[in-house]
């Protein structure tokens, strides 16, 4: 049997929810669900996985739809379908594979970053701010504060670029908010919080 | 090959359905099916419901278990929760709590 730090997931096995963990994931069999580990994650030729996958290296030669984030590399191998974003130090595309999304190789810190805030979101927040140091959480609320609903669209490029270049971000984000808010009277400190919340 | 192992580092929150063998050695989380059987090694943890083939336990199961073969409770195990199954041995050293029903 494989070691007990390696995990498989058969041929004719169903997962519906989150792996996540250390150690090295193969999949064979079919995951829909986050998948985020801190070893390497291989997706075999008969292995399809329905959401994002964060590690530490992917290698893919199944079916993948949803953003791969890895802290080493993505390899693609022949065979592999891949639709969503790739983001990582180092990528390789194998002749003979598939990919529909954005690819970003290089700009650890920003692969990093997104990973984070979307972990973040999800769960475990202790790992995340040791692994995006308080860049990734300023950085979304501000992209978050210059994308109207409308650009939520299109996360990818936004996101990325709003982590790694925070001052343009926030420029950007200047132009796009829209007129000022309207002059008003005086008012007492908490009354114009509750105004921008109740806008929101 | 044939069966699906879940490493000692892993955990998984949701639905597991499998037509192999399980092996946990890690944690797992919501429901485990499978139509093989189901192995929990010392170590392992399922907080989960199992409905299998032949079961195995050497770790920490809570949830109700009913398999439709044969259901071990190995030395150090630890299970709190139903157990319905053909056959049910419990080993010296196994902790259970839970009702047994043997009537399939």
């Amino acid at each position: 049997m494989a070691d007990r730090d390696q995990t498989l997931i058969g041929s004719g096995t169903f997962v519906r929810g989150r792996v996540t963990g250390t150690g090295d994931l193969e999949i064979a069999g079919r995951i829909e669900g986050d998948v985020s580990c801190s070893g390497d994650v291989l997706v075999d030729g008969s292995g399809l996985v329905g959401a994002g996958i964060s590690a530490r290296r992917i290698v893919v030669r199944g079916a993948v739809k949803g953003d791969l984030v890895a802290e080493d590399a993505i390899i693609l191998e022949a065979g592999a379908r891949v639709v969503g974003d790739l983001k990582a130090p180092r990528i390789a595309i194998a002749p003979g594979a598939l990919v529909r999304g954005h690819v970003q190789t290089g700009g650890a810190g920003a692969a990093r970053s997104r990973s984070a805030a979307a972990t973040a979101s999800r769960a475990s927040s202790a790992s995340a701010a040791k692994a995006a140091p308080a860049a990734a959480a300023p950085a979304r609320t501000e992209a978050k504060k210059a994308a109207p609903p409308a650009a939520r669209s299109a996360p990818a490029g936004n996101g990325g670029k709003s982590s790694t270049h925070r001052s343009s971000a926030g420029a950007s984000g200047a132009s796009r908010v829209g007129p000022p808010p309207p002059v008003v009277p005086v008012l007492k400190k908490g009354t114009k919080a509750a105004l921008h919340h109740k806008k929101r | 090959m044939a069966s699906t192992v879940i490493g000692a580092g892993i955990t998984i929150e949701g639905e597991v359905t499998s037509d192999e063998d399980v092996i946990v050695s890690g944690t797992l989380r919501g429901k485990l099916v499978a139509k093989d059987a189901v192995t929990v090694e010392h170590g392992g943890v399922v907080e989960a419901d199992i409905n299998a083939g032949p079961v195995a336990i050497a770790g920490s199961v809570t949830g109700n278990i009913s398999s439709n073969d044969r259901v071990d409770l190995q030395n150090g195990a630890k299970v709190v929760g139903n157990v319905k199954a053909t056959r049910i041995t419990i080993a010296d050293g196994a902790q259970f709590k839970g009702n047994v029903d043997m009537d399939v």
